[in-house]
């Protein structure tokens, strides 16, 4: 019943998304066709043409009406800035986008806790000062800033990895299938690495808390009373202090997601962040609204499986 | 895409191995190289690949809806005209164009009409023969309301398009003018119709078609990913000879810092507009080099003559302070245009005389601008009533404060240096200038409905100079400023339909003038927009209205090809 109430919330997070990011886009001035460069042929008559042939020109609440049908049949329509329908556009692109947030999460998950572990274990020895101050430094840097310091680095001065896209792209066609993995895995280090720094800080210093409070609880004194070895109380008061972790695993996304709308942009990695930023500066309205739905209904969907989450790995949630 | 890299685990100690591996593979790739060498000649002066990195993606590649520079790139390597302007771009008759569909071509004696013969060995990409009919097809689509093709509005001379036998097609005009020719060829490609006939005109924006061309160029369109890259291929089998090239990849990086980059590590060949801050950097990089490209455009700080929102006609009231010719003079002679120009471009720009580029003025010695003169200025303003009355080094005028909204699109780093250079040398003369700097999406409806003093403005023009027609005469749908001025009207008309050079060259200069005169803007600048490019890259000649035009003619110097260059083009045939 807890989990049929929480996706009823969910479908009214993702519809008052959905009409917010409608309303934001008709209050910001101008449309698709507003500007389209100093082309001296494109005259007012045409733009008010193309307009008309679009239905920008319709009543508002016409629009807003074609517009939740469009949600409702999953038909967001035609992209105009990327001039394709916005099925197609999502087809070619959410897999790179996930290909990356996946990884990125992947690894924030797995080095943030061990790392934010480790820390909470050795709480205020010089070693956790240091790495925890390093942590609060990865954890206040914009993620597209640390993406132009790492290309930076990386690209322009040490020449150890490839500066934009997802492949070669003179090369990739006749490389082998080996060539074409190496290549394409080249080009993910830079943007994986951007996340996942980031991504790492955050789920440290969530951990590393959990892990300093897990230490003073009586099991870990009974555990140690009954003789155990350090290397085991430390397991086994990680295993309790990965429950804050799982939460935040599931409200991570949003966090990702805004991550990754830059990170694409700085590495011209061919993603749905990419297209989203190009919709915005493009007042493509059909494109926007189907990313915010489609972001919106990630999020609720991470909310809702961090809640399934903690009641499958803690049994006192369960025993309630 | 290796779905099987990016499967999340659940188990913690998995993820941790997985992890592991993943870092390890990283880190290996991250200094391995990946290349597969394979080596090709390039000794018969073709072969080579060409990367173009750009920062605008094109939004379509059906040439009826080709706006800009990215778009028209593409298009004008797949696709052809009827005939192809001559490098002086002279619009007069057929003087100056060469053959490009057209075999031939020959003009009714009464002039209005002229029939085409095609080139009978000319083939679509697909193999299909090219036919009259398809150029009866063209023009069909570039003027249906449904395509809305900017081009429509250059072809309006045009009263239709016959297909005499397979192979001839009889353009007929409405009536004689100088540049009927131009009419008939610059403005249209020929689309294939054989392939899009059964398509009805408002689906052909949104068909297939416009994303994988088939045209009948020296290059065949080969892929577009969208947001990462677009591939053309040399026609090896096309009639008038393959491209020299065999491949031009233009890669889309939409961050300039991140393209520049790219151009500096070697992963690019050519940039185009560069900004001045990395000319320097161009310059110490014995990889690149500078080609100057002085494109069609040029750059002007519009004045609204009439009140805010009020349109030309019958009750329209002048602007309160715009709309005296004096303030708009005085305005002009208080810029020192050369310096500014200098100080917000260095070497990339040069000043503008007049609502056309100098490329495409015939006579720019002829011209005579406002001089820079700032007591002259002062002057006017002093005449037009405007003076500093309370002694705080701004004129007012019956209490009103002569200040000035001007606005700046956000995206054009030229014009925003520009306008606060332009906002320290009038605040000289007494003049607040208020700089409101906006996205051009929220300024154009601004300039659109006359909801403005000022703005920079920029306009790129074509060969012809018809733009004029929409930019610049009294009844022109897109002359913001609401510039009225007969004698301008009828010299540009006569220029329009002046039959000879010299009596064409002598309107315009008139016009020019006179547009001068009545400073209904502050003919600002030109850019030079030069483009870096690798220096093993040998290129034809630029024309002014594209970098792009003679892409086909480029070529890699044989005795200096790189790695990309060995590789094989699979796509081309």
């Amino acid at each position: 019943m807890r989990l049929v109430s929480r996706a009823v919330q969910s479908l009214l997070v993702v519809f008052v998304a959905a009409s917010l990011a409608f309303v934001l886009l008709q209050a910001a001035p101008g449309d698709a066709y507003s500007d389209l460069g100093d082309a001296s042929s494109m005259t007012p008559e045409l733009r008010a043409q193309l307009r008309a042939q679009e239905g920008l020109d319709q009543p508002l609440a016409v629009q807003y009406r074609l517009f939740l049908r469009g949600i409702v049949r999953g038909d967001f329509g035609y992209s105009l800035s990327q001039n394709q329908f916005v099925s197609d556009v999502f087809r070619s692109r959410v897999p790179n986008s996930l290909l990356l947030m996946s990884l990125a999460l992947l690894g924030s998950v797995v080095l943030g806790s061990a790392l934010g572990a480790w820390q909470g274990a050795r709480a205020g020895s010089r070693a956790d000062r240091a790495t925890v101050f390093t942590t609060l430094l990865l954890y206040s840097i914009p993620e597209f800033w640390l993406a132009s310091v790492l290309l930076l680095v990386f690209v322009s001065t040490l020449h150890l990895l490839p500066s934009s896209g997802m492949i070669t792209v003179e090369t990739y066609d006749a490389l082998s299938s080996t060539g074409q993995l190496v290549d394409r895995l080249r080009h993910l280090v830079l943007p994986w690495l951007s996340l996942t720094l980031v991504g790492t800080a955050i789920f440290a210093r969530f951990q590393r808390a959990s892990m300093q409070e897990a230490m003073r609880e009586p099991f870990v004194r009974t555990a140690r009373a009954k003789g155990l070895s350090e290397r085991h109380v430390r397991r086994q008061a990680w295993r309790t202090a990965l429950l804050p972790v799982v939460t935040l695993t599931g409200l991570f996304f949003p966090t990702l997601l805004t991550g990754a709308v830059f990170v694409e942009r700085v590495y011209s990695w061919p993603g749905i962040g990419s297209a989203l930023v190009q919709g915005i500066f493009d007042r493509d309205q059909r494109l926007v609204a189907a990313c915010v739905v489609a972001g919106s209904a990630l999020t609720a969907l991470g909310s809702l499986l961090a809640d399934v989450a903690r009641v499958v790995v803690d049994p006192r949630l369960r025993a309630k | 895409m290796p779905a099987s890299v990016a499967q999340p685990n659940g188990s913690t100690t998995n993820m941790t191995r997985n992890a592991g591996a993943l870092l390890v593979a990283l880190a290996l790739t991250a200094c391995g190289g990946g290349t597969d060498t394979r080596t090709e000649g390039t000794g018969d002066g073709t072969g080579g690949t060409m990367i173009v990195v750009s920062t605008s993606e094109p939004g379509t590649l059906f040439p009826p809806r080709a706006i800009s520079a990215q778009e028209q790139a593409v298009v004008a390597s797949v696709f052809d005209r009827l005939a192809e302007i001559g490098p002086d771009l002279n619009t007069i008759g057929d003087s100056g164009f060469s053959k490009r569909l057209a075999s031939d071509w020959s003009w009714a004696p009464d002039s209005l009409s002229i029939a085409f013969t095609i080139n009978p060995t000319a083939r679509w990409h697909d193999g299909a023969p090219v036919r009259a009919e398809d150029v009866r097809y063209s023009f069909h689509v570039y003027t249906a309301e449904a395509v809305g093709s900017s081009a429509r509005s250059l072809l309006g001379n045009i009263d239709s398009v016959s297909v005499r036998d397979s192979l001839t097609a009889v353009v007929w005009f409405k009536r004689r003018t100088p540049q009927q020719f131009m009419d008939a060829t610059y403005s249209m490609f020929i689309l294939p119709s054989h392939l899009l006939a059964s398509i009805p005109d408002s689906a052909l924006v949104t068909s297939p078609f416009a994303r994988t061309p088939v045209g009948t160029g020296r290059f065949r369109f080969s892929k577009w990913e969208k947001g990462s890259r677009l591939e053309i291929v040399a026609d090896t089998t096309n009639a008038r000879g393959r491209a020299k090239l065999d491949r031009v990849i233009w890669s889309y990086v939409p961050d300039f810092g991140a393209a520049t980059v790219k151009l500096f590590a070697g992963e690019a060949d050519l940039l185009e507009r560069i900004r001045p801050e990395i000319v320097s950097q161009i310059a110490t990089n014995p990889q690149l080099r500078l080609e100057t490209n002085r494109p069609l455009q040029y750059g002007f700080v519009g004045f609204n003559v009439l009140a805010r929102r009020d349109a030309i006609g019958a009750g329209a009231r002048p602007h309160p302070v715009l709309g005296d010719t004096r303030v708009r003079r005085a305005f002009t002679m208080a810029v020192n245009r050369s310096r500014v120009v200098r100080a917000a471009l260095d070497s990339m720009g040069l000043v503008n005389l007049a609502p056309a580029p100098r490329v495409l003025i015939p006579d720019t010695a002829a011209l005579t601008p406002l001089p820079f003169d700032v007591a002259q200025a002062r002057a006017l303003l002093d005449s037009a009533g405007w003076v500093d009355s309370n002694g705080d080094g701004m004129r007012e005028r019956n209490g009103t404060p002569l200040s000035v909204e001007l606005l700046v699109p956000s995206v054009s780093p030229a014009r925003v240096r520009l306008s606060v250079l332009l906002q320290a040398a009038l605040k000289e003369i007494g003049a607040d200038i208020k700089l409101n700097t906006l996205d051009p999406k929220a300024l154009m409806p601004m300039i659109g409905s006359g909801d403005f003093d000022a703005w920079m403005g920029g306009w790129d023009a074509n060969p012809g100079l018809q733009g004029l027609r929409q930019t610049w005469i009294g009844k022109g749908s897109s002359n913001y400023q609401h510039y009225v001025s007969a004698v301008f009207d009828a010299e540009v008309d006569s220029a329009f339909n002046a039959f000879t050079s010299a009596s064409r060259t002598a309107h315009f200069t008139k016009a020019f003038q006179q547009a001068i005169e009545d400073a209904p803007a502050i003919w600002l600048y030109e850019e030079r927009l030069p483009v870096a490019i690798h220096t093993r890259i040998k290129i034809a000649p630029f024309r002014a209205d594209g970098w792009y035009v003679n892409l086909a003619d480029w070529s890699v110097d044989p005795a200096r090809p790189i790695d990309r260059d060995r590789k094989p083009a699979g796509d081309a045939r």
